[in-house]
């Protein structure tokens, strides 16, 4: 009876610690099972070492696939002093190699840290060094991968391209807005040790690097060049105070190059001062536009029918009156009596005071705001400018009126080029990029594509016809004579403002533009070139952008491989201008008959015989009075 | 009548044992290598214990118990005496910051284990005589209880806050199961909850271990550490280990992983089997030990053999939540499988005197 009552005690003792011993099972199976992810990696952490691999940066690539931002591939020398079984043989030998005092390696050989980076002695070691130490297989040393940033093309797209810094990270320009793209994965060995430090004989995990995203731009190399080259011309010849040039696509938006002074070189940018550094001007800079305004106004009078290029006249007196204020035309005693697309091919200005106050405030200033001016473009670029353009309760006639020609607003080269693109491409403006797409590096498999993006239809395409036929006449018969080339109907207009600080003009001072168009019958390019404030020149546009512009659409020609077109308008002659014929076909002729027919030329024979089998230039090209004509005969 | 020895129960011990010789290889291989130059160096002494263990398990399984009965008081004031003399400095040694151990030699000899059997003995004693008086707090639990805070005292001026755990909570357990009243429990966990308070008071880092169970990374590199480094041997094993000798934590990582941590080494090598290996031997132990306490026909050997059996699955409990961050740090081993002779061979004693009772 006693007995029964302790053995009943002792049943609840037992079956208490019975109940404790599978809370421990359950206890085992939790940790083994519901925090076995997270100890598992805590533990992993604390056992293994890693031996860092830095990974590529993203490159940044032309549209041609050219490499603009590349990497370059040095190693450095990495120690786990535990690892090391000889320290004084290791200190020994690795002194000797990078040529540091004894003293000096045995801080890094003898350090009590899990890794050890030999800095700065083991940096970016050369490759024979790199050789050396490798060659020493010793236990404990290691060489691992460090990449740096580099340009190979120097200052060349520098303000896009922008810069990184010593870590490899983007500091600016594209390296800093696709920093997450272009930024690899590190990798590393991970290798397991024990708590001293002596490595475990487990495998080593090698963890792969991943090399960033890379960056295809809308840029085409050879335009690039081409601008960089003319950029570097204006500057050894005018000294401007700032210059700038921009190509763009009109038909997507897609920038074909774009570049500015002063610049910079991205692989030395500390030696640059902030301001040179931060204004990517084509995007950034706000400047009145002058001349190069009044294609705006012009489509803006076309589309509303209140003139008619051809048949609408108006008479230039040099100058007119609004409210008081006189506004002059830039040619003294003024144009006298033209249509308005000779107001367009003379850009005068009293001609666009008249088109201005025939659509009235609301309608130019709608036009303006929908042609994109007083807003940012959207090109994905970082630093863009706004302009300014006039608040509407406060134009009067006189704001109106300067505003039709292009002065008292302040507009943005991007946006000029955005608008003229969409003036000539049919009426879309399109919104304006530089990054075409974003593909992994090793399988080049897209992650993200830029189409073109139409923002609006401003004009249609009839009114984008004319002005086409406008702007090819003022290249051919106007203002942008200098501009003209042979066989390539181009189309254009310059401008030249005058530049406004503390709200007053600038004497002397101006900024002087060119705007054009290749092919106008069929546009592949906007290109606009601008340059601030040139020295040692005649302060008219056409004389000092207009040549410099001339070249550079030869190499758009060039690079976009735009054929020759026919049926555009003949170049009013200069008395500079060479004279121009076209050859004509003499294949067949007898030599006497071809001579006839060729008195315009020098001609040269090769062969003998009395019969021309071929001819060159070929029938139909053109070439200046006493060229060379080359005939083979028979 | 005359019955047969428990063969199960001593199946159970051998297992134990055997099992627990292995992990200690496997756990100590690394830290012996490091510290002997001879990765066999705890195994090899682990081996000598067993053997030694084993034979003093057949002595006194040939001891009718009835002479502890009659040698009870001889026994525990020897117990006395030994827990008083290695308080000495000179003949009393320190390891691990507590006085605890007669060395000789490189062995260690700890009275308070002793003191735990013996102290089991005179207590069964006492209440196999004393039962009518339990009913009276003063004529019957003081005086025991008295005894008992002594001893208890005597192994905290060592310190060592688990063996004087196991000892109090084990002579408690039999006053229970003797029929104390249930307010006399209430009252003592009231006073245990005071005597907890004191003992922080007294040294604060023991409210460090408190806090430190509760999350061990707040303070990681400290008071955490053991359980941190437990939990990262056990976890990562996953549920089928990463097998024998494989075990990453035993590299320095986990102090002396073969004594008071080598279920986490177990856990990590054998995943969950290893768990269920090492709970189920102590559930059969448990078991046995409680079979044979019930089927006594005499009160003194159903206390001895009661208490003997509650403080070895007393001890492996508090061991186990320790390892597995149940519980506060205490520092217990695990009986049978941690590496040490004197908590062996006294196990190895209990286990013998068990048998003795089960063959009577």
């Amino acid at each position: 009876m006693f007995f029964k009552k302790i053995d009943e005690r002792i049943k609840v003792l037992f079956l208490i610690m019975l109940l404790l011993f599978v809370f421990i099972i359950l206890r085992v199976f939790y940790i083994q099972i519901v925090d076995y992810k997270k100890l598992n990696q805590y533990a992993s952490n604390l056992w293994s070492r890693d031996l860092p691999i830095e990974a590529n940066r993203g490159l940044i690539l032309d549209r041609n696939g050219v490499v603009l931002a590349d990497n370059l591939t040095t190693t450095s020398l990495v120690l786990i002093p535990n690892q090391i079984k000889n320290k004084e043989e290791t200190t020994k030998r690795l002194a000797e190699i990078l040529n540091v005092s004894y003293d000096e390696m045995k801080k890094h050989v003898y350090k009590k840290t899990s890794i050890e980076r030999v800095h700065p002695e083991g940096r970016r070691l050369p490759y024979d060094i790199a050789e050396k130490i490798s060659a020493l297989e010793m236990d404990g040393v290691y060489l691992v991968k460090e990449a740096k940033r580099y340009y190979p093309y120097g200052n060349m797209l520098s303000h896009t391209l922008g810069y990184v810094g010593i870590d490899n990270q983007g500091l600016s320009g594209l390296e800093l807005q696709y920093d997450k793209y272009l930024t690899g994965k590190s990798g590393a060995i991970k290798y397991f040790s024990d708590a001293k430090g002596n490595q475990l004989n487990l495998s080593d995990l090698y963890v792969e690097p991943q090399s960033g995203m890379n960056l295809t731009l809308t840029i085409d190399i050879n335009i690039q060049k081409a601008i960089e080259r003319e950029l570097n011309n204006i500057v050894d010849m005018f000294s401007p105070d700032m210059a700038l040039a921009l190509v763009m696509d009109p038909n997507t938006g897609e920038i074909l190059g774009m570049g500015s002074r002063p610049d910079y070189n991205p692989n030395t940018y500390q030696d640059y001062s902030q301001e040179v550094l931060s204004r990517n001007l084509p995007i950034w800079s706000s400047y009145e536009p002058g001349s190069t305004f009044k294609i705006i106004t012009m489509s803006t009078a076309v589309e509303e029918k209140v003139v008619d290029l051809e048949k609408d006249h108006f008479y230039d007196s040099g100058s007119v009156n609004v409210e008081g204020s006189v506004l002059k035309c830039w040619k003294a005693g003024g144009h006298g009596e033209q249509t308005f697309l000779q107001v367009l091919q003379n850009s005068c200005n009293p001609g666009f005071v008249k088109l201005g106050q025939m659509l009235g405030k609301e309608t130019l200033f709608d036009y303006i705001n929908k042609f994109g001016f007083g807003s940012k473009t959207g090109v994905d670029l970082n630093g863009e400018g706004e302009g300014i353009i006039f608040n509407l309760d406060k134009v009067g006639n006189v704001e109106l009126s300067t505003t039709a020609f292009g002065q008292g607003v302040s507009v943005t080269p991007i946006q000029q080029v955005t608008a003229v693109s969409a003036v000539v491409n049919g009426g879309n403006l399109y919104e304006p990029y530089v990054v075409k797409s974003i593909s992994e590096n090793e399988t080049n498999t897209l992650l993200k594509e830029n189409k073109k993006k139409l923002v609006r239809k401003v004009i249609s395409k009839e009114t984008s016809d004319i002005m086409k036929h406008a702007l090819e006449s003022v290249v051919a018969k106007g203002g942008g004579k200098a501009a003209y080339i042979e066989g390539y109907r181009i189309g254009g207009k310059t401008g030249t403002a005058q530049k406004v600080k503390d709200g007053k003009y600038l004497v002397g001072n101006y900024i002087m533009s060119f705007m054009a168009v290749v092919p106008s019958n069929d546009p592949k390019a906007v290109l606009y070139l601008a340059i601030d404030n040139p020295k040692n020149t005649a302060l008219l546009s056409s004389y000092t952008t207009t040549p410099i512009a001339r070249r550079l659409l030869l190499d758009i020609i060039d690079a976009l491989d735009i054929p020759k077109q026919s049926g555009g308008l003949e170049k009013d002659l200069e008395w500079t201008d060479k004279i121009m014929y076209q050859v004509p076909n003499v294949v067949g002729k007898t030599v006497k008959e071809a001579k006839k027919k060729l008195t315009n030329f020098t001609v040269e024979y090769t062969g003998t015989g009395n019969r021309v089998v071929s001819q060159s230039p070929a029938a139909g090209e053109k070439l200046e009075e006493k060229g060379v004509v080359r005939l083979l005969i028979e | 009548m005359k019955k047969k020895m428990d063969k199960l129960l001593f199946v159970t011990v051998v297992l134990l044992s055997l099992f627990g010789l292995i992990m200690i290889y496997s756990a100590s291989s690394i830290w012996a290598d490091y510290k002997f130059g001879d990765s066999f160096h705890y195994f090899k002494y682990q081996a000598i214990f067993i053997c030694l263990g084993f034979l003093v398990l057949f002595i006194t399984s040939k001891i009718p118990y009835q002479k502890y009965y009659e040698k009870a008081n001889q026994i525990l004031f020897l117990c006395f005496i030994l827990l008083v003399l290695v308080l000495i400095p000179g003949i009393g040694s320190i390891r691990n910051g507590s006085r605890s151990w007669f060395g000789i030699g490189p062995l260690g000899i700890q009275p308070s284990e002793a003191a735990k059997l013996g102290l089991i003995i005179f207590t069964s004693k006492y209440l196999s005589n004393s039962n009518k008086f339990l009913k009276s707090y003063k004529k019957g639990v003081f005086p025991i209880l008295g005894i008992t805070i002594l001893f208890f005292g005597l192994i905290m001026l060592q310190p060592d806050l688990g063996t004087g755990l196991i000892l109090v909570v084990s002579i408690i357990s039999l006053l229970f199961v003797a029929g104390v009243n249930m307010k006399f429990f209430l009252g003592m966990g009231l006073l245990g909850f005071v005597g907890v308070v004191i003992l922080i008071l007294i040294a604060p880092y023991r409210m460090d271990r408190i806090t430190s169970f509760i999350d061990p990374w707040s303070d990681a590199l400290g008071t955490g550490f053991q359980i941190i480094q437990s939990l990262y041997a056990i976890g990562p094993g996953g549920l089928l280990g990463t097998g024998f000798l494989h075990s990453i934590q035993k590299h320095f990582y986990l102090p002396e992983p073969q004594t008071d941590f080598i279920f986490s080494i177990i856990a990590e090598e054998f995943g969950v089997v290893g768990a269920f290996i090492v709970v189920g031997l102590f559930s059969m132990l448990l078991f046995r030990g409680i079979k044979i306490a019930t089927h006594t026909k005499d009160s003194f050997s159903k206390y001895l053999s009661f208490g003997m059996v509650f403080q070895i699955i007393f001890q492996t409990l508090m061991n186990l939540m320790v390892v597995i961050g149940m519980i506060p740090v205490t520092g217990v081993t695990l009986p049978f499988l941690s590496y040490g002779g004197s908590s062996l061979l006294i196990s190895m004693v209990s286990i013998g005197i068990l048998l003795n009772i089960s063959k009577s």
